[in-house]
C-alpha cells in the first residue's frame, strides 16, 4: 500500500523520509504512516494507546485555546510529571523518623539534580492544586456540567478533594518543622468533627499525634494508595467526556 | 427557544463534519506546546526557587504562627471566626456537596458550552465576586477588631479626645466573641408569675444528666453559642439568600443558571480572600498583620 504513494522520483528528502517511516521496524511499532494525510492522522490518533484517549475528530470551537486554555489537560500534565519526579524521589527516600529528614538534606546536598527534583516535585503538587481549581472555574462558566456532563463533574469534585489529599500527605513526608505542624493543624481540624472526629483522626495518623505511625500511613497513602484511586478516577473523567459527546457546545 | 422539558432530554449533539478539525495536528500540537511551556515555566522555577526544608519536626517546639498547607489556609481562616465542628468539617463537607450538586439542580441545557452563556451572567460573575470578596474582607476586618484600633487612632490622633478607648457600652461590637463577653448577659434573666427565665444563660439546661457527655447537649452556653454557631452560620446562609434577592431585585436573574453564576462567583470571592488572608495576613497567634510583619517564632 505504501507503494502506491510513493513518487516516481525520488529527492534526497523523500529518501531519508522513506528510511525513517517506511522501515519494517518503524512501521512494528506505528502501524500507519507517517501523519501527514487526513487518513494517516486519524490513524494514528486511533491506533495509539496513549492518543486514543482523543477522538480523532473533534469541533472547532474546542481546540480554540480560550475555551479550556487547555486546563484539564494540563492537570492531568502535572499528574504525570509528579508520578516521575515522585518515582525517582522514592529512590532515595525512607519513611521512618529517625531517615525520613536526613534523607531529604542528603538528597538536595550529595545527590546530582536532586535539589532540582524535589523542587519540580513540589512545585508541580502546588501548580496542580491551581490548575485543577481553574479547570473547574473554566467548567463552571462554560456551562459544561449540564446535562448530559452531570455526573462527571460529580467526578471532577471527587478528583478535587483526591488533588487535595495528595498533597496534604506529601506535606508531612520532608519531616520538618513545616510538615510537622501543619499536619498537626490539620488533623486537628479532622478531630473536630461532630460525629468519629476523634476516631477519623486516629484512623489517619495510627495514633493521638503525628508521629512514626503517621508517617508511614501518609507515605503510604501518598505513592500508592491515593494515586489508585486517582487514576481510576481519572480514567472514568476521561472517559466520560468522550461518552458524553465531547466537549459541551450550544444545542 | 427550548422548553425546559425539552431541554433536558439527553441528546448528544449532531454532528457537523464540516466544522471539525482532526485531532492530530490541531490538538496534539496545542497540548504538546502547552505541556512544553509548562515544563520549560517549572523547570525554571524549580531552578531559582527552592522547596521550603525547615529544621527537623520537633514536637517540643510549636512555631507560632503554626499553620496548615495554603491550600487548607481558608479552612483555618474559618476556624477563627466560629466552633471549630463548623469550620472545619461541616462547612467543608455542605460545599462540595453543595458544588457536586450544581449540575442537578441547574438542569436547564440552555447556554451550555459558550463561556457566560446567559444575559447577564458578566455581570453577576463580577458582582457576586467583588461583593463577597469586600464583605469577607470588612468581617475579618471587623472579627479581627481592627475597627476599634483605626477609630481610636483616628480619634486620638485628630486630637478630638487624646486618651480616646472604645466605650464599653459598645464592646459587643467590638468583634464576634463581643457578643458573648460584651453583653451583660447575667442581668438579662425575667421573671414570668414568680418563675425567672433563664438565670443563668451559660448553662441553659438541655440534657437529662447521665444521658450525654457532651458539655453542649447538657448545658447550654447561649452566649458562646450564639457568637460560635449562630452568628457564624447565618451569616454564610443569609448573605447568600442576600445576594439573590438584590439580584433579583435588579432584574439580573432569569433562571437557576444565573442564580448558580452568582453564588459560584462569590464562593470563589470568598475562598480566595479567606486563603489569601490565612495565608499572608495572620501573624503570631493568628492575628492580623501586614505580610512584612510577619516573622515565625518557635516556642
Ligand atoms: C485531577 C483533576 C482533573 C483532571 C486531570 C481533569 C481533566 C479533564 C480534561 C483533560 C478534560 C477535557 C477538557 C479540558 O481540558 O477542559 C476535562 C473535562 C471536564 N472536567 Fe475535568 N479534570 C479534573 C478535575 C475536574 C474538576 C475538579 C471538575 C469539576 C468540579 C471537572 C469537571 C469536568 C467536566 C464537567 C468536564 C467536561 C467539560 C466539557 O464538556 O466542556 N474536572 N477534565
Amino acid at each position: 500500500m505504501a507503494n502506491l504513494e510513493r513518487a516516481p522520483r525520488k529527492s534526497f528528502n523523500d529518501l531519508i523520509y522513506d528510511l525513517i517511516f517506511k522501515n519494517y521496524v518503524w512501521q512494528s511499532i506505528f502501524r500507519t504512516g507517517y501523519p501527514n494525510t487526513p487518513r494517516n492522522q486519524m490513524l494514528a490518533v486511533a491506533t495509539n494507546v496513549f492518543l486514543h484517549l482523543h477522538p480523532t475528530r473533534i469541533h472547532r470551537t474546542h481546540v480554540k485555546i480560550t475555551h479550556t486554555y487547555c486546563l484539564g489537560g494540563l492537570s492531568f500534565f502535572m499528574f504525570l510529571g509528579l508520578t516521575v519526579t515522585g518515582v525517582l524521589l522514592m529512590f532515595y527516600y525512607v519513611p521512618s523518623i529517625e531517615r525520613a529528614y536526613q534523607d531529604i538534606q542528603e538528597l538536595e546536598a550529595n545527590v546530582r539534580f536532586g535539589q532540582l527534583l524535589r523542587n519540580m516535585h513540589r512545585w508541580m503538587a502546588h501548580a496542580m492544586i491551581i490548575l485543577v481549581l481553574l479547570h473547574m472555574m473554566r467548567v463552571f462558566y462554560t456551562g459544561a456540567y449540564k446535562p448530559p456532563r452531570e455526573f462527571n463533574w460529580v467526578v471532577g469534585v471527587v478528583l478535587f478533594i483526591l488533588t487535595l489529599l495528595l498533597s496534604f500527605t506529601g506535606y508531612l513526608l520532608p519531616w520538618d518543622q513545616l510538615a510537622f505542624w501543619a499536619i498537626t493543624v490539620g488533623t486537628t481540624m479532622v478531630g473536630s468533627a461532630p460525629v468519629l472526629g476523634d476516631e477519623s483522626k486516629f484512623l489517619l495518623l495510627g495514633g493521638f499525634s503525628v508521629g512514626p505511625n503517621a508517617l508511614i500511613r501518609f507515605y503510604t497513602l501518598h505513592v500508592i494508595g491515593l494515586p489508585l484511586v486517582i487514576s481510576i478516577f481519572m480514567a472514568v473523567h476521561f472517559w466520560r467526556v468522550r461518552r458524553d459527546g465531547g466537549l459541551a457546545r450550544p444545542l | 427557544m427550548v422548553s425546559r422539558a425539552a431541554a433536558a432530554i439527553r441528546t448528544r449533539p449532531r454532528r457537523e463534519r464540516e466544522a471539525e478539525v482532526l485531532v492530530w495536528p490541531d490538538l496534539v500540537f496545542i497540548e504538546f506546546i502547552s505541556a512544553l511551556i509548562f515544563s520549560i515555566a517549572l523547570m525554571v522555577l524549580s531552578a531559582m526557587v527552592n522547596a521550603p526544608l525547615l529544621n527537623r519536626a520537633d514536637p517540643d517546639t510549636t512555631p507560632n504562627p503554626s499553620k496548615a498547607p495554603w491550600y487548607f489556609l481558608n479552612l483555618q481562616e474559618l476556624l477563627l471566626h466560629m466552633e471549630p465542628a463548623w469550620a472545619g468539617v461541616i462547612v467543608p463537607t455542605i460545599a462540595l456537596v453543595l458544588l457536586a450538586a450544581i449540575p442537578y439542580w441547574d438542569r436547564d441545557t440552555e447556554g451550555q458550552g459558550v463561556w457566560f452563556g446567559t444575559k447577564f451572567a458578566g455581570r453577576l460573575t463580577v458582582f457576586g465576586f467583588t461583593a463577597a470578596t469586600l464583605i469577607t474582607s470588612l468581617l475579618i476586618i471587623w472579627d479581627g477588631s481592627l475597627h476599634v484600633v483605626w477609630t481610636e487612632n483616628v480619634i486620638r490622633g485628630l486630637g478630638l479626645n487624646s486618651d480616646f478607648t472604645w466605650p464599653g457600652g459598645l464592646d459587643w461590637f467590638r468583634n464576634l466573641r463581643g457578643f458573648d463577653t460584651g453583653i451583660p448577659w447575667d442581668s438579662l434573666g425575667f421573671t414570668i408569675g414568680g418563675f425567672t427565665m433563664f438565670e443563668d444563660w451559660r448553662a441553659i439546661p438541655l440534657g437529662i444528666p447521665g444521658t450525654t457527655t457532651d458539655p453542649w447537649l447538657l448545658n447550654l452556653n447561649f452566649p458562646s453559642f450564639l457568637s460560635q454557631q449562630i452568628i457564624p452560620v447565618a451569616t454564610m446562609v443569609g448573605l447568600p439568600v442576600l445576594f439573590v434577592l438584590f439580584c433579583k431585585g435588579l432584574g439580573w436573574i432569569h433562571s437557576r443558571r444565573d442564580i448558580a453564576l452568582l453564588i459560584f462567583s462569590a464562593f470563589i470571592g470568598v475562598y480566595l480572600t479567606t486563603t489569601i488572608v490565612g495565608t499572608a495576613f495572620r501573624g503570631q497567634g493568628q492575628d492580623l498583620k501586614p505580610p512584612w510583619d510577619i516573622v515565625v517564632l518557635e516556642e
